[in-house]
């Protein structure tokens, strides 16, 4: 792998190699820290994989790889902030997938420890420039992934796209306990569609009552679940002698608040049930694919819930709604004051993640938000703020060199660093471009 | 809906006297003769003029696209939206169904896929057969019926299939039928050896039917009373394609699948054929191109399935370069997603394969639009074809440019403030007349117990 | 009259009753009732007339008509006499499916109209291949063949003034030959006015599985029944004139089942399948009536333009009362539940033939209040009963016997003490083949419930 690495920089950073693997002064870009206001003719010094310095003159101490970005332009790596990549490459092939563990609630699952680092997934995401990934251990939809609705699938992890291993890849392994709010679900299609179902289909159809009736005996599931762990919880501080249980061992952060239940929840009364269950069990949540939010929209705001974003890239969920309404609906969080990132939430779609934030520039999202949402942001929700998301002193080194505008499909990624290091850019994609380019 | 607003708004501005509109003053991509500063004249729905000075003739109605970019319509040589049923996928050679028959105006897509600038779109049988059925191509002329709506000028086609779809329900693990055990559940070919003897032996029975019905020809111009052939819907479709009268679609994804294909086209003399997906084109864009054939793909797409494992997304670029005509589609069904934003999925030709601007853009006009054989009319911004025309506030090319205005036949199908001014109007229409029928149901008998 | 009878009922009425035997069987009956207020539907209203009925008959209507000494007559004070009204599209007196649910059940599916639910799918364990295995094709079955007199249903449709219907097989795609028959008599035979109606066709796949599964399937496989039909027929003619050198063609009820079609009944709901279905009715070149039009209102144009009648179906849509209370109806729904029940006076007003079907609703008497609801929103109350008459009449050809009260028709009517179309209205009785019914009390269980008696009927001189 390095060797591949080497020979990728070699002509942008000739010179790079001599001195120690991550540290080095890249120099006369134009540095958009994310935190501030973009900087031209600006450097960025490098030290032990940390940004010891940003700015315009920079002398650093003793020799230093010098790298020329003369044009070019420098981010802090994105973020992806849900994503199966890692476990799951081919999305129809069940033994390829390793999300979707059977069972309602595995809240003992860590979704890093069978991140495969050889993922054809992980260079071709990484060439547009994103640098981590929360992994996430739930079902990808379409039942492929084995169980298709646990209600708790595991713990996410924060993963940068490089290294040997999966504990070289961690950046925090309990990022996030994924959890899912049931939905009445009421199989719907009305008119032309039901003419047309086989009478089979058409006898499964159940009613409203029967609907709710379900989704409330999964609500309650999800109560007896987290009542069982508090009262173990509660035990084990009172020091009585209890049978260890991996599951509600697990869920002890979660009730603590300390670590961030990220709810999937769609539409409106998804949403306020799961704001409700949160403020009553007093748990730290953050709301993902959230599409209709409607009245609760204000609720999120006013209590300061972050929300995960799916993909723009979906035609609007109503006959009704404007044809435009998910490339809006960024807009109307942030005009909401609502703190929300992006997620790519499947894998060969992933490398779209900036053009997804892009899409709601048109649509009335500030540019800064749109870039924001795929880069500080999602450390902010994450909590890895204090390392990363921007290009600021003392923050890791997760940062990428390009010929423009990120978001812009037409720019090109020239390098990447995590933690200071650079990192390959060729990945399967490009290996099988040059070698049937070059078929006679 | 929003058709009947749009009628009304037709209605109450009255149309342009002498059916003259000119949009001036934008950057006009004509895609086949270059890019500039200048104004396009309709007239009666025709592109009368394009240049950098063109003549407003009196009384025409002006279209100030100042700042503004103009594209000619995008066209998606693979979608299926607007369709009420898709596969027939209960025989492995469905050619007897016409999708065109399925086509339903109403379709919010149509409306959807309008607002993303697509003006054409050829909506297609699924990939669920070896040979499936016959195509339809129409315009977004949304507000039309379904026969306004067909654009009836393009050559007839019909989709084929070959890979994982059509062999799904030849396999134990594939496809189930509810009340069928597997034995007769099971539909032959289960393999790629078997989709190309279903193909191979579609086409094989077609030449004996034409064959038999000139026989017939031949006797009764003779003077023979005899009974003519039973005329055979699955093989009509498959005797047009033999006769270069119909278009050929193929569904493919694999190097091998593709070359099988064209080995069996060679066999049968068919010419012109699009292969849809075509996910490793590129790595037989030299036989793809040496016979002439025709290559519809997606920017980006990968991984879904084991037959797209390989793909890449520099194949437009790739088969582009070895001389293959490239088009880029959404494959889009349902709803408009990818469809409406066909510019931004040509920019990535630029980004995967360095491919210039120009090229970009005939992937989603003019290539299609050849593809389709429709190009006499629509595809670039030329005098004489049809006023299909996008106007777009930044360069289509990027992410942050949107659809302001589009016009089909010269007449403005979308506009994006008319869109938005509709919104609240509609709501309160929408908020009124559920009072009324909530009233209506409080003084109505109880005997309407069942649902719409 | 006719010869049968049930002394049971008859002595069970005595006032009216006189026993017929068969002896007197050839004797001419004459009934009369006089002093009612005439709808003709034909012609205009008579405000006080006579209808004179013969064997069965109408013989005579006007102001001033002669009473034969021997007719039995019915003093018609205070009473309207309309023309027998006709289910134009049903499945009264056809079996019912065997899994009818009761109506609990049928709440739990609300979208199904009955007669989709009598196409649950068999235990068929054979999958079709093509068209050659002809799936879901029952051309061969016709209603007529079918009929129970003992159906419940009758008393109750009778009871709303239906006096006749046209009555359909619905299994599978081809689903048979419809019948026109009168809703009262001994024998099934005794029903039957027409045996052929007409050749029910339905998009929808069930009943058996693999081709064609998709509507476009199914019109594709429609139009290949038909010319191999149109084959069939040229073979036969071949083989008829040269036997010795062409071969004999193989028998097929299937076909033989087509080429009896006068007219097919084709379903269109709306614009979007009222093309569909036009193009499919001039491909099978055979007449076609539609059926459902809940859409009517925005159909008359091209239902006008190419002459096609229509068979309401006038279960007007409301919402789902199961549906989600969050569930926001879309703007095309409020406005399909808005418009719908104006398609009566939309298509009267562009002159398209239209009748009404009963289908879907709770009781026939439903088909009432519901162009009630429609005579609210603008339509002529002379259109409605027409619609319910005289026009159903006309659709299946059977205008020559049913739909109004003229010299010559059948003795189909309904004597009401009111409006028809006035809730408070009572059927008092209805004549159907000159027999007079007198209305069975209301079950208040729904359509189809098991357990009731059967059609009660008496026999005057």
């Amino acid at each position: 792998m390095s060797i591949v690495r080497i020979a990728c920089l070699a002509a942008l950073a000739a010179a790079a190699f001599a001195a120690e693997n991550n540290t080095f002064l890249l120099r006369n870009a134009t540095v958009h820290p994310v935190s501030g206001p973009a900087m031209e003719n600006a450097s960025v010094l490098v030290v032990d994989g940390r940004i010891a310095e940003v700015g315009a003159k920079i002398a650093p101490k003793g020799k230093v790889k010098v790298i020329e970005a003369r044009g070019l332009h420098v981010y802090p790596g994105m973020i992806d902030s849900g994503s199966p990549i890692g476990l799951a490459e081919i999305a129809s092939v069940r033994e390829t997938v390793d999300t979707g563990e059977i069972g309602d609630f595995n809240p003992q699952l860590r979704a890093l420890i069978a991140v495969n680092p050889s993922s054809e997934h992980i260079p071709v995401v990484r060439a547009n420039g994103i640098t981590s990934v929360l992994v996430t251990p739930g079902s990808t939809g379409g039942g492929r992934g084995g169980a298709a609705g646990s209600l708790i699938a595991g713990q996410a992890s924060l993963m940068h796209l490089d290294g040997w291993t999966w504990e070289e890849m961690e950046i925090r392994r309990g990022a996030a306990m994924q959890m899912t709010w049931p939905a009445i679900q009421m199989p719907r299609g009305r008119g032309g569609d039901i003419e047309a179902m086989l009478p089979g289909l058409a006898a499964r159809r159940i009613t409203f009552a029967e609907a709710r009736r379900n989704q409330q005996q999964q609500v309650q599931k999800i109560q007896d679940f987290f009542d069982a762990a508090r009262r173990y919880q509660k035990a084990k501080a009172a020091g009585e002698a209890v049978q260890p249980d991996l599951r509600y061992e697990a869920m002890i952060p979660v009730l603590e608040g300390k670590l961030p239940v990220m709810i999937t929840a769609v539409r409106e009364r998804e949403i306020r049930e799961a704001l409700d269950f949160a403020a009553r069990e007093r748990l730290k949540i953050v709301l993902a694919g959230v599409r209709r939010p409607g009245k609760a929209l204000e609720e999120i705001a006013k209590r300061n819930i972050p929300v995960i974003l799916g993909t723009t890239f979906v035609p609007p969920l109503e006959e009704d709604d404007p044809y435009d309404d998910p490339f809006t609906l960024p807009a109307r969080l942030h005009q909401a004051g609502v703190k929300f990132a992006f997620a790519s939430f499947g894998t060969q779609f992933a490398r779209n993640l900036p053009y997804q934030a892009a899409q709601a520039v048109p649509f009335g999202l500030p540019y800064d938000e749109a870039l924001k949402s795929v880069t500080l942001n999602a450390a902010q929700i994450w909590g890895i703020d204090a390392e990363y998301g921007s290009i600021e002193k003392g923050k890791y080194a997760d940062l990428i060199v390009t010929d423009g505008d990120p978001l812009e499909i037409r720019t090109q990624v020239k390098m990447m660093f995590i933690r200071g290091a650079p990192v390959d850019l060729e990945s399967k994609h490009t290996r099988l471009y040059k070698r049937y380019s070059a078929r006679p | 809906m929003r058709r009947m607003i749009l009628t009304a708004v037709f209605l109450a501005s009255g149309l342009p006297a002498a059916d003259i509109t000119v949009v001036q003053n934008g950057t006009i991509h004509t895609v086949t003769k270059g890019t500039f500063k200048g104004s396009i004249v309709i007239r009666d729905g025709k592109i009368a003029e394009v240049g950098e000075k063109v003549m407003t003739p009196a009384g025409a109605r002006i279209v100030d696209a100042t700042g503004k970019h103009v594209i000619p319509g995008i066209i998606d040589a693979h979608t299926h939206i607007a369709l009420d049923s898709i596969n027939e996928g209960s025989v492995s050679v469905s050619s007897m169904v016409d999708v065109t028959e399925m086509l339903n105006p109403e379709s919010v897509s149509i409306y959807q896929a309008l607002a993303g600038g697509v003006t054409v779109c050829n909506s297609m049988h699924g990939s669920a057969n070896s040979i499936g059925g016959r195509n339809v191509v129409f315009k977004m002329r949304w507000g039309a019926d379904a026969r306004g709506l067909v654009f009836d000028k393009a050559k007839p086609s019909l989709k084929m299939a070959l890979g994982e779809n059509p062999k799904r329900q030849g396999s134990p693990q594939g496809l189930q039928i509810p009340g069928l055990s597997p034995p007769q559940n099971l539909r032959y070919p289960g393999t790629r050896l078997g989709v190309e003897d279903v193909i191979r032996d579609a086409f094989t029975r077609a030449r004996a039917y034409q064959r038999e019905w000139k026989d017939y020809e031949t006797r009764k111009a003779r003077g023979e009373k005899l009974l003519p052939p039973r005329r055979d819907l699955e093989l009509e479709p498959l005797v047009e394609v033999l006769e270069g009268k119909r278009l050929v679609h193929a569904h493919c994804y694999r190097a091998d699948e593709i070359l099988m294909l064209i080995r069996v086209f060679d066999d049968f003399n068919i010419r012109g054929v699009t292969f849809q997906h075509v996910l490793e084109g590129y790595k037989v864009a030299k036989e793809i191109a040496e016979r002439g054939h025709y290559a519809s793909t997606f920017s980006d797409w990968w991984s879904y399935k084991v037959e797209a494992f390989d793909a890449i997304p520099y194949n437009a670029a790739i088969m582009h370069r070895k001389g293959v005509l490239v088009s880029l589609n959404s494959d889009d069904a349902g709803g408009a997603e990818l469809m409406r934003r066909l510019n931004t999925e040509a920019a990535k030709v630029i980004k995967y394969g360095g491919l210039s601007e120009d090229e970009a853009l005939a992937m989603i006009t003019i290539n299609p639009a050849k593809q389709l054989a429709i190009d006499q009319w629509v595809g670039s911004i030329e005098t004489g074809k049809d006023a299909d025309l996008v106007i777009y506030d930044k360069h289509p090319l990027s992410i942050y440019s949107k659809v302001e205005k589009v016009f089909i036949d010269g007449r403005q199908y979308f506009d994006r403030d008319e869109d938005m001014s509709r919104r609240p109007k509609i709501e309160a229409e929408k908020e009124g007349l559920r009072k009324k029928l909530l009233d209506q149901q409080k003084q109505a008998m109880p005997q309407n117990r069942r649902p719409s | 009259m006719r010869k049968n009878s049930l002394p049971a009922l008859a002595a069970a009425l005595p006032v009216f009753a006189f026993l017929i035997t068969a002896a007197l069987a050839e004797t001419v009956n004459w009934t009369a009732i006089r002093g009612a207020r005439i709808v003709p539907v034909s012609g205009p209203v008579i405000e006080k007339g006579t209808v004179l009925m013969r064997n069965g008959v109408i013989a005579a209507v006007g102001a001033q008509v002669d009473v034969p000494a021997s007719a039995w007559v019915i003093e018609g004070n205070g009473l309207t006499v309309y023309p027998g009204l006709i289910d134009a599209l049903s499945t009264w007196a056809l079996p019912q499916p065997a899994q009818a649910q009761p109506a609990a059940a049928r709440g739990a599916q609300p979208q199904q109209p009955p007669q989709q639910q009598q196409q649950q799918p068999q235990q068929q364990q054979t999958r079709s291949w093509g068209p050659r295995d002809r799936p879901g094709t029952f051309s061969w079955v016709k209603a007529a063949d079918q009929l129970q007199p003992g159906d419940p249903r009758l008393g109750q449709a009778r009871n709303a003034g239906f006096t006749s219907a046209a009555v359909f097989p619905r299994q599978g795609i081809v689903a048979g030959h419809g019948a026109i028959i009168n809703l009262g008599g001994k024998t099934a035979g005794d029903m039957v006015v027409a045996p052929e109606a007409g050749l029910y066709l339905a998009l929808r796949p069930s009943g058996y599985t693999g081709f064609p599964s998709t509507p476009m399937g199914i019109m594709a496989y429609f139009r290949q029944l038909w010319f191999d039909a149109g084959h069939y027929r040229q073979a036969l003619a071949l083989y008829a004139a040269d036997p010795v050198n062409i071969p004999r063609p193989a028998y097929d009820r299937a076909l033989e089942g087509i080429l009896g079609a006068k007219r097919v009944l084709l379903p269109a709901a709306d614009p979007v399948q009222l093309e569909r279905m036009l193009g499919l009715a001039g491909d099978l070149k055979t007449p076609a009536v539609f059926y459902g039009a809940v859409r009517g209102y925005e159909m008359a144009a091209r239902l006008k333009e190419t002459g096609t009648p229509v068979i309401l179906n006038v279960r007007w849509p409301t919402r789902d009362r199961d549906a989600d209370p969050e569930d926001q109806d879309s703007y095309r729904e409020l406005r399909i539940r808005d418009l719908a029940p104006t398609s009566p006076a939309v298509l009267s007003q562009a002159g398209v033939k239209w009748a009404v079907s009963s289908d879907g609703l709770d009781s026939p008497r439903a088909v009432l209040r519901a162009l009630k609801q429609s005579i609210d929103r603008g339509l002529k109350p002379e259109d409605a009963l027409r619609a319910l008459t005289l026009s159903a009449a006309e659709i299946y050809g059977a205008a020559d016997r049913l739909g109004s009260i003229e010299g010559g028709k059948i003795a189909n009517l309904v004597l009401a003490d009111g409006d028809l179309f006035n809730d408070s209205t009572r059927v008092r009785m209805v004549f159907i083949d000159g027999v007079r019914y007198l209305p069975e009390p209301e079950a208040p269980a729904p359509q189809g419930a098991p357990g009731r008696g059967p059609s009660h009927s008496e026999e005057e001189q």
